[in-house]
């Protein structure tokens, strides 16, 4: 219960960053995806299951809000929170710039396949050029901004996580 | 074997979600804009957009701060290309409203001619300096021998008498005003039909001389050239009734003879621009 409105809090407030001042914060023709982000981190703390709940919420939630095509995002971010969640099992490292680096690629590899989809619907009408950019720039900026967010909800996963329940 | 089961529950929670996730592909791809899909939509954002605005009036201001950081190359390209515009249009209005300046004049000046009689020859010419010296009044117009300009002619603006050329280039002449010291102007006071001379003062009011004391003179009172011409021997420079300039003060009898008047030229020398230069006269109807 308590995951579930730590998980609709995070992704309100995601989405109200990505429509308000991220929205304003266009560098070289791209912006930071904050739904990506959140979800790559979740996948990462909490495991496959729940990352892929929260890119489908949080997808849905961008979709329905943004005048875009709606189900893109959230089949997006459902597959890149269970890959992410997946692959976060199998990398063995105590490295603490691993969410860092999954996060850049993850992101890199979202906005990709949600230019894919999007071009087989024909909703797409932008360059592959133009997209692999955007992707980069997404990839990058997300990138710098998990140093920020990754500790927020770390801390906030552990405070609602169950005692009893152990960690994947 | 926990672990297993849950990674199969795992993978049944991703099926179904991406199986949700394409029936709404598909149900919004094939409503398009009018399904209830979108409905839902209009009243997702109807929900949120309060806490947009809410959230915006705080992080307004960051964000445009950030942005604007980062366009800073961009902006100050902009502010280039923007001053430049500036002084380019700043320069076409000061041109337009000197071009303004100088249509009205020569419409004025057009009028002028026409009334110098109608085979009066003029030219308009453009003043290009003023005098150098301290003690001459004189300005430089562009119009030479090369525009049939030769010493001596009468050279008026819209406003009345400037003088006549002194010296005269090929291509540019130098003008004597009615202010120099050494300008003589047979005048005719136009109420009275009294004639007198008038005489250069400099910057002062012209000095009109030789004006009968039995002449009552008004101020304000209008002065034009007088004109006149003897037959082979000598003729004024100055075509008849051109406005000189007003009556600005009648000066105490200083002999019984004549009285002194002070006239204010109607030309403002100062401010002088274009003029036209009197090639040839009918010499006074």
């Amino acid at each position: 219960m308590r995951r579930t409105l730590l998980l609709a809090a995070v992704i309100i407030t995601a989405l109200l960053l990505q429509t308000t001042v991220f929205a304003e914060l266009n560098l070289l023709g791209a912006k930071p995806e904050l739904l990506y982000l959140v979800t790559i981190v979740f996948a990462i703390l909490e495991g496959p299951a729940s990352g892929a709940i929260a890119g489908f919420a949080g997808g849905m939630a961008q979709d329905f809000l943004l005048d875009a095509p709606k189900g893109i995002t959230a089949l997006t971010l459902t597959l890149l929170g269970y890959a992410m969640g997946m692959a976060r099992q199998y990398i063995v490292t105590p490295s603490p710039i691993l969410p860092v680096f999954l996060v850049a690629g993850g992101t890199f590899a979202g906005v990709v396949f949600h230019g894919v989809v999007s071009f087989l619907l024909g909703e797409l009408d932008t360059s592959w050029l133009y997209l692999f950019r955007v992707a980069l720039l997404s990839a990058l900026y997300n990138a710098i901004l998990t140093p920020l967010v990754y500790p927020i909800l770390r801390r906030a996963a552990e405070g609602s996580r169950s005692r009893r329940v152990l960690r994947w | 074997m926990a672990l297993r089961s849950r990674a199969r529950s795992t993978r049944l929670l991703v099926v179904t979600l991406v199986s949700i996730s394409l029936v709404t592909i598909t149900v919004d791809y094939r409503q398009g804009d009018d399904g209830p899909l979108s409905a839902l939509g209009d009243a997702a954002l109807t929900v949120i957009s309060p806490l947009q605005d809410a959230v915006s009036t705080f992080t307004h201001p960051i964000g445009n701060f950030f942005s604007t950081l980062f366009r800073l190359p961009s902006i100050r390209r902009e502010n280039e290309t923007l001053r430049d515009r500036v002084a380019a249009l700043e320069q076409e209005v000061a041109t337009t409203a000197a071009d303004l300046d100088r249509l009205a004049e020569l419409e004025a000046l057009l009028g002028l001619q026409a009334s110098l009689g109608r085979r009066a020859e003029t030219t308009a010419a453009q003043v290009i300096a003023n005098g150098v010296s301290n003690f001459e009044w004189t300005i430089t117009i562009d119009k030479g021998s090369a525009d049939g300009v030769e010493e001596d002619m009468p050279v008026i603006a819209n406003a009345g008498l400037v003088g006549h050329v002194l010296q005269v280039g090929p291509s540019s002449s130098v003008i004597r005003l009615i202010i120099d010291p050494d300008s003589f102007v047979a005048g005719r006071l136009d109420a009275s039909r009294a004639t007198g001379l008038l005489s250069g003062e400099g910057g002062a009011d012209l000095r009109m001389g030789l004006v009968e004391s039995t002449v009552e003179v008004a101020l304000d009172e209008r002065v034009v050239t007088s004109g006149y011409r003897i037959q082979g021997v000598a003729q004024s420079l100055y075509p008849p009734n051109i406005l000189i300039g007003t009556v600005s003060r009648v000066l105490p009898e200083e002999s019984a003879l004549e009285t002194f008047v002070t006239v204010r030229p109607a030309v403002d020398f100062s401010t002088l621009d274009l003029v036209l230069v009197v090639l040839s006269s009918d010499g006074g109807a």
